[in-house]
């Protein structure tokens, strides 16, 4: 049930703002040559000519109906393009997401494991360079070496069927994936670390369990709650995608609607990817006390 | 190499005594690592193949954005309107080849008949000419265009329902449009009711009826926006029409997965294309350049065209080297390794070597400082205009943020436009900081003093700062403090349309290639929020501007836009900055290739030689 107020409060603040420092629509969509009075007609077509009360109670009627109508700035349908990007931006984001997760736990667990080894070390050390490069420089880089010079993936495009895309995908994924590594392998091996010198963790070593159901069986299973607080913290970023790399290899997906969406004023997409970016931060949060409580039992769902 | 280690945090405990070997994840792990990225590379390299077919007359083009929609009610934005282009056709068309660019009919049978008050154009329409095949029409063969179809086409961009962008073309021009549209408001009035001004005597015959006389009909007759829209059509998919395009042009969308949005767009020839030829003539020049080979023959040449939306300059640039676009613009960053640092006309040695070509063409725009003209200070002080404009210098700024890729900019009209003249010299565009000092001096502010800081508006990309910055300088050489406000797009456009941007750099690019397009924005009528964004007021300026609306294309009206710009110029409503110019790498395939700004319906012209693609395209 917190779920209402808080969408109540986003649904507000995105209206307030919007009509804040949103500029005026009108102005926009009226082209360059409007007049006055054109600009004027096409206010009253958007109805901004509207009470703010009124154009705020109708911004609510459309959440609560799941009707957003159409984009002002290209007068699609907004279900669409959402449902249009939506499917690419999970096929870019999740891939290299998911894999992501399993790698850098498995190399955080390696490199606690061997704590203070060259491998521990040098592990840490490739993470902050990785951390420490921008993020562009990994694409252009990438790009124009692995695709412009070296031939290996395309350039840049998209194919819409799901077996033609995985072409255009997988130099987008490799990025992806090796702009994660640094701040997750360091979150992660953070994470372990506190967990495999607790107390509960000696006992379990000083009963002679084996090395590897102690960190298996004892350190992962508890330092999954931060780990899942981390990873639910990162999931909006499967909706929402990445805006450079999706301009940059021409990946058709939401982060590219929504910016699109900024830079025109086009508030009925704004606001309805607001909306769905806040329930999905509301249901991720929702999924992380599941899963606390299924990891941990003393936690209680209530 | 496994060795052994003890944690620091279990010293002295009795299970530290228990020594563990961490076995080093190294060997196994990498070596399964490396197998999977040497097996994902040799899958990925082993499915390569040869990227051209010497049998694929596709024409693939790229556009700089994204195209929203393809109903030419909303072809506000160019790449829109270049793919709208593709599919509908208007009653004229502007002939590939002739410069000045010049109208010649497209659905129409001929060129208007114009009465002798300027107030009545009748067009005939070609017979025969048919709609694109479509699900909207009876067994989906499209019907013939009649000249109720125009008609109807009009009445759609000025119905207020469909929040058209393209209404200004015939805004108050037409005899009873606008009273129709606010009729259709109210509900009193539908497509069936009358309007005086568009009148169709028979079913080929459309006479328009203007309010006043209106020379650049005939140029807004040629933009996307009165193209010719099939009724059934819109009827059918309403609101989708915008993703069902059905016109009369050389191509057509043939399914609606044809278009990938945000991605690529595929057009295929129009099998019940009309009767459309190569023009028979061209400039002096264009034979030695091979561009009459094609003299007389049928449009389209591709097969195919393929529209690739790429926002960012790198891949987009690439691409283009690598022959998957035909042709494609130099980017900023990129200009040095294309274009020979000796000689900015000419390509680098190498990339002519692979058949490239590089065409030079002006953009028809202008950037421009613009003051707000009712600035307190600003607007009351023309000696402070002037010293301001005479402090930029606008070649540097050519030089620094456009490659060179310019023109300085002496008025508002680019070159290729009647009254452009490429020798007159603007004294208050010469940049002269001693003569700006002197200005400053003869205004009462000597270096600067006793005026305040003036805040310039600008955009928030880093161009765009940077080119901000180079203002602040020059004009802090005089003396004249000058802040930087960045904007977004939508902040930056309210600002200057309320009149609270102070000082503001812009640009504006030609809707048609006539020099009212340019003038009118110095209209006081016209003034923010119409097009007039300095809100510049002159008595002698509106006289000349409306005397000249009233002239055909001839000597006496190029002498009216002439004492324009001399108004302008020692006005000084506007920095005036450049005239850019367009760069583009051509590849040795592309055959009749003759840039245009104005014209978006060029790719009907293109002849693509797949056997030579194949060959060039498969080593690049």
């Amino acid at each position: 049930m917190y779920m209402i107020p808080i969408l109540i409060g986003v649904t507000f603040l995105t209206f307030m703002l919007f009509n804040l420092f949103g500029g005026d629509p009108a102005i926009r969509f009226a082209g360059k040559h409007a007049t006055a009075e054109q600009v004027q007609v096409i206010r009253a077509e958007l109805g901004l000519d509207r009470s703010l009360p009124e154009q705020y109670f109708f911004f609510v009627k459309q959440i609560a109906t799941f009707d957003y109508g159409r984009s002002w700035a290209s007068k699609q349908l907004i279900s669409t393009m959402i449902t249009d990007g939506l499917g690419a931006t999970l096929s870019l984001t999740a891939p290299a997401f998911f894999a992501s997760i399993f790698f850098c736990i498995g190399l955080a667990l390696f490199s606690v494991y061997g704590r203070g080894t060259v491998f521990d070390r040098g592990t840490v050390v490739v993470c902050l360079g990785l951390l420490s490069i921008s993020s562009l420089v990994y694409i252009l880089g990438l790009q124009y070496l692995l695709a412009f010079k070296g031939g290996i993936f395309p350039i840049s495009g998209w194919d819409p069927s799901w077996i033609g895309r995985w072409e255009y995908l997988m130099l987008p994924w490799l990025i992806l994936f090796v702009l994660s590594l640094g701040p997750n392998i360091l979150i992660y091996r953070t994470v372990i670390m506190d967990e495999a010198f607790q107390d509960y963790v000696r006992t379990a070593r000083a009963k002679g369990l084996a090395e590897k159901h102690v960190y298996a069986k004892h350190v992962l299973k508890n330092a999954m709650i931060p780990i899942i607080t981390v990873i639910v913290i990162e999931m909006p970023f499967l909706i929402t995608g990445s805006v450079l790399i999706e301009n940059f290899f021409g990946i058709p997906g939401l982060g590219g609607t929504l910016i699109k969406a900024l830079n025109d004023s086009d508030f009925p997409t704004i606001k309805a990817f607001t909306v769905i970016s806040a329930l999905t931060y509301m249901v991720f949060n929702l999924l992380a006390d599941v899963l606390y409580s299924l990891v941990d039992p003393r936690v209680k769902l209530s | 190499m496994n060795r052994h280690i003890s944690h620091p945090s279990s010293q002295n405990t009795a299970a530290s005594v228990r020594q563990f070997r961490p076995r080093s994840p190294s060997a196994t792990f990498v070596q399964v690592l490396l197998a999977g990225a040497v097996a994902i590379a040799l899958a990925i390299t082993g499915c390569t193949k040869k990227r051209f077919d010497e049998n694929d007359n596709t024409l693939n083009l790229v556009l700089r954005a994204n195209v929203k929609g393809l109903d030419p009610a909303s072809a506000n934005d160019q790449y829109s309107a270049t793919v709208i282009a593709q599919m509908y056709e208007g009653l004229l068309a502007y002939n590939y080849l002739k410069r000045p660019f010049t109208l010649q009919p497209a659905l129409a049978e001929a060129m208007p008949e114009i009465s002798k008050d300027g107030l009545t154009y009748t067009f005939k329409i070609k017979k025969g000419i048919k709609f694109h095949d479509n699900a909207a029409f009876p067994e989906n063969k499209g019907r013939e265009v009649t000249a109720q179809d125009f008609v109807y086409s009009w009445k759609r961009l000025a119905d207020p329902r469909n929040v058209s962008e393209g209404f200004w073309i015939f805004d108050g021009k037409i005899k009873g449009l606008n009273e129709w549209a606010t009729a259709v408001k109210n509900e009193k009035a539908n497509y069936e009711t009358p309007v005086e001004g568009l009148q169709t005597p028979d079913s080929h015959t459309l006479v328009i009826k203007l309010t006043g006389v209106y020379h650049q009909l005939s140029y807004v007759l040629a933009m996307p926006f009165a193209a010719v829209v099939s009724r059934e059509a819109v009827d059918k998919y309403g609101k989708e029409f915008l993703n069902n395009p059905v016109g009369t042009g050389p191509f057509v969308l043939e399914k609606s997965s044809d278009w990938v949005r945000n991605s690529k767009i595929t057009l295929k020839k129009n099998p019940t294309y009309r009767t459309d030829l190569f023009p028979a003539e061209g400039m002096p020049g264009d034979a030695e350049k091979g561009l009459l080979v094609d003299a007389g023959k049928q449009l389209p040449f591709a097969d195919k065209l393929v529209f690739n939306e790429i926002i960012e300059d790198q891949p987009r640039w690439q691409n283009g080297l690598k022959g998957n676009f035909d042709w494609v613009e130099i980017p900023k960053d990129n200009f040095d390794n294309a274009v020979a640092k000796e000689d900015r006309t000419k390509i680098v040695p190498d990339l002519a070597a692979k058949g490239l070509t590089l065409d030079i063409t002006p953009a028809l725009d202008v950037t421009y400082i613009g003051f707000n003209m009712t600035d307190s200070i600003l607007g009351k002080n023309k000696l402070v205009r002037q010293a301001m404009s005479k402090a930029f210098d606008s070649k540097t700024y050519i030089e620094k943020f456009l490659n060179g890729r310019g023109i300085a900019s002496q008025g508002p009209v680019p070159p290729g436009i009647d009254s452009y003249e490429a020798d007159f010299k603007n004294p208050n565009a010469a940049f002269d900081v001693a003569a700006a000092k002197a200005l400053l001096e003869k205004a009462g502010f000597p270096e600067g003093k006793g005026l305040p800081e003036f805040t310039y508006e600008g955009l928030s990309d880093s161009t765009a700062r940077q080119g901000a910055e180079f203002f602040v300088q020059s004009m802090a050489a005089i003396g004249i403090k000058v802040k930087i406000n960045s904007n977004t797009w939508p902040q930056f456009q309210e600002k200057i349309k309320a009149q609270k941007a102070q000082i503001f750099g812009i640009a504006w690019g030609a809707d048609y290639p006539d020099a009212q397009n340019f003038f009118q924005l110095f209209y006081s009528k016209n003034k923010t929020p119409g097009p007039n964004d300095t809100s510049f007021n002159s008595v002698e300026f509106d006289n000349a501007y409306e005397a000249s609306l009233k002239l055909a294309p001839g000597v006496e009206r190029t002498k009216l836009y002439t004492k324009m710009r001399d108004i302008v110029a020692e006005e000084s409503p506007w920095i005036f900055n450049a005239h850019r110019l367009g760069y583009k790498l051509v590849h040795g395939w592309v055959g009749n290739f003759k840039w245009t700004e104005v014209a978006y319906d060029y790719p009907k012209y293109i002849r693509i030689d797949p056997k030579k693609r194949a060959e060039l395209g498969n080593k690049l």
